[in-house]
């Protein structure tokens, strides 16, 4: 797959990879913001789950 | 001739541009500091069996607060300063928008991005202390979310934006965010501490309170020390470089670098002198060098040195009791940051109207006012409280705002995190606990 935007460094604008992809674009978007609201979800259950061993413990 | 003239033109003009980048590059990365005094601060200010995990939130507010204003933060701030309708001016903030991300014909939107990520921080740096010791650390992720790339940004849109409506129809006047920063995220944690509760212990039967002290004051007045640091990167942040002509505040009006070199010293030593004279506590005293900015901070291109000087002495004298009184109405704030921050921001707002009323507003603008000021007042406390009050309710309701009880009593540091901060200390638990996997 090319990820460039560009052939020529001549008048470029945009030259992240993927800048000429929208839809690659908007699937490593999704991606991102899945693994950065999941990592919360998954610290939450891990605290629950933690605590609970705590409780059963002490 | 006409050939050097357009060279030089157009390479005077790339110095120019590269100027800025610069500037805004370093302002950033002197602002790290404030994040780093503030982990210094949390962990000093937590007892000892909290103070990995009161690092880990403050660690982890930064790290997610970065994503976050990328996806949606910036283009809050573009899109909303005529108030709750989105305009098509924030297209350019768009997480896919051409301007986001490296872009040879812009030379700006990055370094503009990455300042305001580090405000953003600082933000939810501000309500990460009040909550130590008791707060889920995903809970307080979350909020930290809501305060940094959503409540705080909003409020900067509407006062702290050239075509804010707070600016265009009060003549709001806010050059060092008192208002947009410091009250905003002072009553968001007023609002997430009514619903999170005290620290198991702080308060006795009868409703009399006890001190829960520092485990580690020299590294909460180091870390005080750093955020200071830290100011002058925010403050060089919050002034306009135009190359080839004079400095602009974020309003468009003239200033000059020179101005905040005054101001900012002058009331923080005014800070810290209230505090060490009505207190004597070293804590308080670098307490009061911040409150002493934050009641100069909205005016600090206009004041006359020695006034801010007096106003610095003011923030470092009310922290204190204004803190006590929190405490009285039983609110846990660990480290007063509802006091430092949000009474002296309402402070900070309120005294533009009173000594620097009738400066004129950049173009068609109402001058600076009283009346414009509170106004502004009334929206950054709404702005703050109410975000923080209801999502935190949302998070308690749910079971999943503050950490059991008897989690409390053992530590947050053996619930959460799997190395210890200090192994060689005596009494350390160890054997029938282990920590987190």
């Amino acid at each position: 797959m090319d990820s460039s935007p560009i052939t020529t460094w001549e008048g470029a604008g945009a030259y992240f990879t993927f800048a000429h992809m929208p839809g690659v674009l908007y699937l490593i978007l999704a991606l991102a913001v899945i693994v950065c609201f999941g990592t919360i979800a998954m610290a939450a259950k891990h605290e629950t789950e933690a605590f609970k061993k705590i409780a059963g413990k002490d | 001739m006409e050939q050097q003239i357009a060279e030089l033109t157009k390479s005077s003009g790339m110095l120019g541009t590269v100027d800025v980048e610069i500037f805004y590059w370093w302002c950033t990365a002197i602002m790290i500091c404030i994040h780093a005094g503030f982990l210094a601060y949390e962990m000093g200010a937590s007892r000892a069996k909290n103070v990995l995990a009161s690092g880990v939130k403050n660690i982890l507010a930064f790290a997610f607060i970065i994503p976050t204003f990328f996806f949606f933060g910036w283009w809050i701030y573009l899109a909303f300063p005529n108030g709750l309708i989105p305009s098509e001016a924030g297209n350019v903030g768009l997480p896919w928008a051409p301007e986001m991300g490296p872009n040879l014909q812009d030379n700006a939107t990055g370094v503009f991005w990455a300042a305001f990520v580090l405000f953003a921080a600082t933000t939810a740096s501000v309500f990460s202390g009040a909550v130590i010791e008791r707060i889920r650390v995903s809970a307080f992720v979350i909020l930290a979310i809501v305060l940094g790339s959503g409540a705080w940004i909003l409020a900067a849109s509407w006062g702290w934006h050239p075509d804010g409506w707070l600016l265009k129809k009060f003549g709001y006047h806010d050059v060092g965010c008192a208002g947009l920063i410091h009250v905003v995220a002072g009553f968001f944690a007023l609002g997430v501490l009514i619903n999170l509760g005290p620290r198991i212990g702080k308060y006795n039967a009868d409703g009399t309170a006890n001190d829960l002290l520092p485990h580690n004051i020299p590294m909460v007045l180091i870390g005080l020390m750093l955020i200071i640091v830290g100011f002058f990167g925010f403050l060089g942040g919050c002034a306009i470089l135009n190359p080839g002509a004079q400095w602009t505040n974020i309003y468009g009006q003239p200033m000059t670098l020179s101005a905040y070199g005054f101001n900012t010293l002058m009331c923080f030593s005014g800070g810290i002198i209230g505090a060490w004279i009505t207190t004597r506590d070293p804590f308080w005293m670098m307490s009061g060098a911040l409150a002493g900015i934050f009641v100069a901070a909205a005016g600090l291109d206009l004041w006359y040195p020695p006034l801010a000087f007096l106003l610095g002495i003011v923030g470092g004298v009310i922290i204190k009791p204004g803190n006590d009184f929190l405490v009285k109405m039983g609110i846990d704030d660990s480290v007063g940051a509802v006091s430092v921050h949000g009474f002296s921001g309402i402070l900070g707002v309120l005294a533009v109207g009173i000594f620097a009323a009738g400066f004129p507003g950049p173009g068609d603008a109402p001058a600076t006012s009283f009346m414009g000021q509170f106004v502004g007042v009334i929206v950054m406390v709404m702005c703050g409280f109410i975000p923080g009050y209801l999502v935190s309710l949302l998070l308690k309701t749910l079971g999943v705002l503050r950490v059991p009880d008897e989690v409390q009593e053992i530590g947050l540091d053996l619930a959460e995190i799997p190395s210890k901060a200090y192994p060689e200390a005596a009494g350390y638990k160890s054997a029938t606990l282990a920590p987190a996997e």
